[in-house]
């Protein structure tokens, strides 16, 4: 029974809580699935939306998220949401369905982060005599340090975002700045033009 | 995570990975039923692309595979997943892991080889996240710094492009009445 256990633990520690945090370039819908194991597992999931394919059009709308169960239910559902970050225990194990919907008629590039928590299942194994308080508070720590990545990952996403505007304003600057130049210069050129026109045909008619 | 494909259609992710930092990634279309094998219909072609557009791993015509690399650069990699185009079209999910840096360690090697004892895998596992937590947190700090310069600099640029338009409007009109004078004077109307 002792061996038994200790392989048990031994599978759940060293199966590595990976954060899957992807990117992608989303058009109208765009659908992943996610497998939760483990009734009692923390889902964390986050997205940012990093930036349009436009140049000129900024994305101010946001888009959709529908969080669905294994038997189809609605689990969340984020509206019109630029950035947005969620977490829910998992009630039934399955497949999870993340489904974006994206309103906008430009592209848009989307950061997407899911991280499950295991910690909830050590519950049970804290009764086994091989499970010592000492791994106990260690799988706590791992839990919590994992929790840090994903929300800094959010962070970094969002981060990035604001960098993309801020390149955008910079250009904008300039580009109008220059345009505003020749229109005025352009306009003026236009004014004398004009104004000889007008003249001289004064002068042709005075002098007939 | 699981990826849903048509016939015909391609789903692409990138991931940001750091230079000199392994990657495993795997993939292997789900098979609904167990005994029977997947239609021919159910098939893949899989590239994995650098940011500089160089191809670390190409599979055509696939049902699974699995591709390790260290990275050359740090930026973003792109894994693409195109699924040729079959008549009638078909659809299936794609099951797809990829790990990078410390969670593309292999743990269980480590400690058989090592001979050393689960908790100080454990404890070794929290210092190698602890590691890159500290890693990313100082890139932020570096990505801030950078933004804070282009703003500095957005501002600088603003003022001295108004500074410019204004100095372009005043010189136009003065031009304009120069020419505009001269002209009269010499049409002998002013």
């Amino acid at each position: 029974m002792s061996l038994k256990a200790t392989i048990v633990i031994l599978g759940i520690l060293w199966s590595f809580q990976a954060t899957l945090g992807i990117r992608f370039v989303i058009d109208r819908e765009e659908c992943f699935s996610h497998k939760a194991d483990y009734e009692g597992d923390t889902l964390h999931v986050s997205f940012v939306v990093i930036k349009s394919d436009s140049q000129w059009h900024f994305n101010e709308d946001g888009v959709d998220l529908v969080i669905h169960g294994p038997t189809g239910e609605q689990i969340h559902d984020f509206r019109e949401q630029i950035s947005a970050k969620h977490d829910f225990v998992v009630q039934k194990k399955g497949v999870y369905r993340f489904c974006f919907t994206n309103k906008s008629p430009y592209h848009e590039t989307i950061d997407f982060d899911v991280q499950l928590g295991h910690f909830a299942y050590y519950d049970q194994h804290a009764k086994d005599e091989h499970f010592t308080p000492l791994m106990e508070q260690i799988s706590k720590l791992e839990e919590a340090l994992y929790n840090i990545q994903f929300e800094q990952h959010w962070l970094e996403a969002q981060t990035d975002r604001q960098a993309i505007v801020n390149e955008n304003m910079s250009k904008r600057a300039v580009h109008k700045a220059l345009f505003e130049s020749f229109a005025l210069i352009g306009a003026s050129c236009l004014q004398i033009y004009l104004l000889r026109r007008l003249f001289e045909r004064k002068l042709g008619m005075s002098r007939v | 995570m699981r990826l849903d494909l048509e016939s015909g259609g391609s789903k692409c992710i990138s991931d940001e990975i750091k230079l000199n930092s392994m990657t495993v990634g795997t993939y292997h279309i789900v098979n609904p039923n167990e005994t029977i094998h997947l239609p021919p219909s159910h098939k893949l072609s899989v590239t994995v692309t650098s940011p500089k557009g160089h191809s670390h791993h190409h599979a055509e015509n696939v049902e699974s595979g699995k591709f390790v690399f260290t990275a050359d650069e740090t930026g973003d990699y792109m894994t693409c997943f195109v699924a040729p185009g079959y008549r009638p079209p078909a659809k299936f999910a794609v099951d797809f892991e990829w790990k990078s840096g410390v969670e593309a360690k292999d743990w269980a090697n480590i400690a058989k080889r090592g001979h050393i004892n689960m908790l100080e895998v454990e404890v070794r596992k929290l210092l190698d996240v602890t590691d890159t937590i500290h890693d990313e947190m100082f890139q932020l700090r570096e990505r801030e710094r950078e933004m804070y310069e282009l703003n500095r600099s957005t501002n600088s640029r603003m003022a001295a492009l108004s500074l410019l338009s204004l100095v372009v409007t005043l010189s136009v009109a003065s031009l304009q009445l120069w020419h505009l004078k001269s002209f009269l004077e010499r049409k002998k109307l002013l």
